[in-house]
């Protein structure tokens, strides 16, 4: 399943490409009016005007062999582009994924248990709330009244004295994720340092995000909260916390494991635009960047990349259906 | 724990409905859906339920074991319990904390579609074991403490068996015991300190599932229950049900959804078990012959209301409610043409004013559109809810009770 799902992807993104002629193509790598008459060269150099097949064919090739292509906007080329930012995302995504998935199944839980109750009204409306905020409006705001009023949580990824740190011989850079890194090195303040610029992003992404987990959770769990096996549990003399806490609750998840996987796969391709109001520079911000000076290899390369992502997400996704239900183990 | 007056039930019986209410309040209104029915059950009896889907049988099931399906509330009424050891309580006054030892325990329930019934996440020995260790911890801990402790003393086993012989100590003294809690959370730990625990009550399964007549019960338990048949998964229900040796059973159509040849099988077993545990039953189901074969008594529900109730025998001899004779009619018969009630059960969020069966009723009187009828005892043991039997109320409307007219037609059925 996965090496014709990565196929048909990198089939559809290399044909957008296709949707422009090779000349203007071609005069994405021209800075200069001057070199105008070069075009014609470039075309030949590139093969940008051989059949589809014969260009895809091609680029393939190149990618197997884990060339993506230079991009311009960033001066160096795609795959080392998306090695060096992806640190940045995956340490975000490490945050706050698992909060939101976490606070999303209980938020979820709690109002399926409690339903129609103030509590149960309350969960909904702030979820909803969450949901509906804009993440570059929410961002500035929080970052107005935390670092602009109290000074604390401050944009970027490091302070300009850790960043030296870490560059410096005597910090051994393991992952590129600053606050593993720090651990790894026994180093205190680097990882407070990095924690504390990860607070305000990783508070943005949850609250925006934890609505979809908890709506799925909560329809789920109130799907099976009322079916025979939780009265046949109940009738066993179960009381209702085992009843909720070992049946219902592991029935319910099963759904949100899908919706998880999505998630999670869709901040780690990157979340443009908490990245770039954070100036969290992964690969969402990069991706933006490329994308408005029409950095076609960049834009490949990343979309190529999102579309790895979510394959893998859905194989893990498939392994932990498999885990938790066992009518499908058998199939 | 509220005590009663033992007034309430007398030394014959296990449980008495009485006046029950129960409204389910939805978007369309207020579903009227049991409506002051009165029940009684001797011990060792079974008592079968008849009635069309929708008239109150399962709901008035599963309100006995006070698991009334939302959104439905109880009224009014109360349902009477005699506990093992004799006190009588009222089960819908009950706390949480009292009925959890009540179900499973003392009232067990069996359900008409098996495959709904167990969690199919878990394997069925698991569910077999959850209703097992919920009522019968302590006696199983003494035991298994007991068996340890001689193996200790014969210097068989060292370190392991002393970690989990302190462990069950703490877990029969304090079953919610914290530390016990943290270092379950260890699954390398539990492992070990459960060991002959799991063993014990691995036995105890496999026993009760041989009681059930379950062939390889080693493998049955493994399997989950997607893995297993209709009727070996009813059969697992009922392993679940009488894990503790209940003293009543409510089979809530255990065998519609099975196959007819299971059916009889799993009916002979529950007939059996009965037999050998002492228990009594309430058997709910639509299908009269099943009714005739199994029950010592018989409760006809229409529409939220008893309208008859009466030893089986009685009750196919000289059926008196218009419906029962209506219901017993539509029997099919090899020959005779097949025959149905004519119109339908009716709305239970507007029910038909006085009696609930009028608009389908043969002898419908003005007196019947107007006053609700009450059960009233024609016979010894034979109960009939319609104002044709209840000569006062219907005198009223310048009519007679008992109308020449009924008793004609009743020979004529015979």
């Amino acid at each position: 399943m996965v090496i014709p799902t990565l196929l048909g992807i990198s089939l559809l993104i290399f044909g957008v490409t296709q949707l422009f002629d090779p000349i203007e193509r071609a005069s994405l790598y021209i800075r200069d009016p001057r070199q105008i008459r070069f075009v014609e060269e470039i075309i030949k150099k590139y093969g940008l005007d051989q059949p589809f097949y014969v260009q895809y064919f091609g680029w393939l090739s190149q990618v197997l062999q884990g060339n993506l292509g230079w991009s311009q906007s960033l001066h160096m080329p795609v795959l080392e582009a998306l090695i060096t930012r992806f640190p940045a995302t995956a340490e975000l995504v490490l945050y706050s994924a698992p909060l939101t998935i976490v606070l999303g199944i209980f938020l979820g839980k709690i109002s399926a248990v409690k339903k129609d109750t103030v509590i149960d009204h309350v969960t909904r409306v702030m979820a909803i709330v969450g949901w509906s905020l804009p993440a570059f409006w929410l961002g500035i705001i929080l970052m107005a009244v935390f670092y602009g009023g109290f000074g604390i949580f401050p944009p970027g990824r490091l302070s300009p004295w850790a960043e030296a740190m870490i560059r410096s011989g005597k910090f051994k850079a393991y992952t590129g994720l600053y606050t593993i890194d720090a651990i790894l090195n026994l180093n205190g303040d680097v990882f407070i340092d990095a924690l504390s610029h990860l607070v305000l992003p990783v508070i943005t992404l949850t609250t925006i995000n934890v609505a979809l987990i908890m709506r799925v959770m909560r329809s789920s769990m109130l799907e099976q909260l009322g079916k025979t096996y939780i009265i046949a549990a109940r009738a066993r003399g179960l009381d209702s916390k085992t009843v909720i806490d070992k049946h219902a609750t592991k029935n319910a998840l099963i759904p949100v494991v899908t919706i998880s996987g999505l998630l999670t796969a869709g901040m780690l391709s990157g979340m443009v635009i908490t990245e770039t109001v954070f100036e969290f520079k992964g690969v969402g911000y990069f991706a933006a960047h490329a994308a408005t000076q029409l950095d076609i290899p960049a834009v490949l390369g990343f979309a190529l990349f999102a579309g790895l992502i979510f394959v893998i997400a859905n194989l893990i996704v498939d392994i932990l259906y498999a885990y938790i239900d066992p009518r499908i183990r058998l199939r | 724990m509220k005590r009663l007056t033992l007034e309430t039930l007398d030394n014959e019986e296990l449980l008495s409905v009485k006046d029950l209410v129960v409204r389910f309040y939805t978007y369309e209104g207020i579903v009227k859906a049991v409506e002051r029915a009165n029940l009684k059950l001797r011990k060792g009896e079974t008592l079968g339920i008849v009635g069309e889907t929708g008239s109150g049988k399962s709901v008035t099931a599963f309100t006995i074991i006070a698991l009334t399906p939302s959104p439905g509330r109880v009224e009014g009424g109360a349902v009477y319990f005699r506990r093992a050891q004799g006190d009588v309580v009222n089960i819908i006054k009950l706390k949480e904390v009292e009925l959890l030892r009540i179900r499973g325990k003392e009232v067990s329930m069996i359900f008409q579609e098996p495959n709904a019934a167990l969690d199919p996440l878990y394997r069925v020995g698991d569910q077999i074991a959850e209703a097992i260790l919920s009522h019968r911890l302590p006696e199983i801990l003494e035991n298994v403490i007991k068996f340890v402790e001689g193996e200790l003393r014969r210097g068989r086993s060292g370190f392991g068996a002393r970690l989990e012989l302190w462990a069950y100590r703490k877990m029969l003294e304090n079953p919610k015991s914290a530390i016990l809690a943290i270092l379950r959370r260890i699954p390398i730990i539990k492992n070990l300190m459960t060991r002959r625990l799991k063993h014990v009550v691995r036995e105890e399964i496999i026993e009760l599932l041989k009681l059930m007549e379950i062939p390889d019960p080693e493998r049955i338990i493994e399997a989950y229950p997607h893995e297993l048949s209709g009727g070996m998964q009813q059969r697992i229900m009922i392993a679940i049900a009488l894990a503790c040796s209940p003293v009543l059973l409510l089979a809530d159509e255990p065998t519609t959804n099975l196959d007819v040849t299971v059916q009889a099988q799993i009916i002979d077993l529950i007939m059996r078990l009965k037999n050998k545990l002492n228990m009594s039953i309430i058997y709910i189901t639509h299908d009269m012959g099943v009714i005739a074969e199994i029950s010592d008594r018989v409760a006809v529900m229409y529409a939220g209301n008893i309208v008859e109730v009466a030893p089986v025998k009685e009750l196919f001899n000289n059926p008196l409610h218009p419906y029962t004779r209506a219901l017993l009619e539509s029997i099919p018969r090899p020959g005779s043409p097949f025959k149905s009630i004519p119109g339908t059960i009716p709305n239970l969020v507007n029910p038909p004013s006085g009696c609930r069966f009028h608009p389908r009723c043969p002898y419908v009187r003005e007196a019947c559109k107007l006053e609700v009828p009450e059960l009233v005892k024609v016979s010894e043991d034979h109960y009939v809810a319609c104002l044709l039997y209840d000569g006062e109320i219907y005198g009223k409307y310048g009519g007679h009770g008992r109308s020449e007219e009924i008793l004609s037609d009743k020979r004529r059925n015979i």
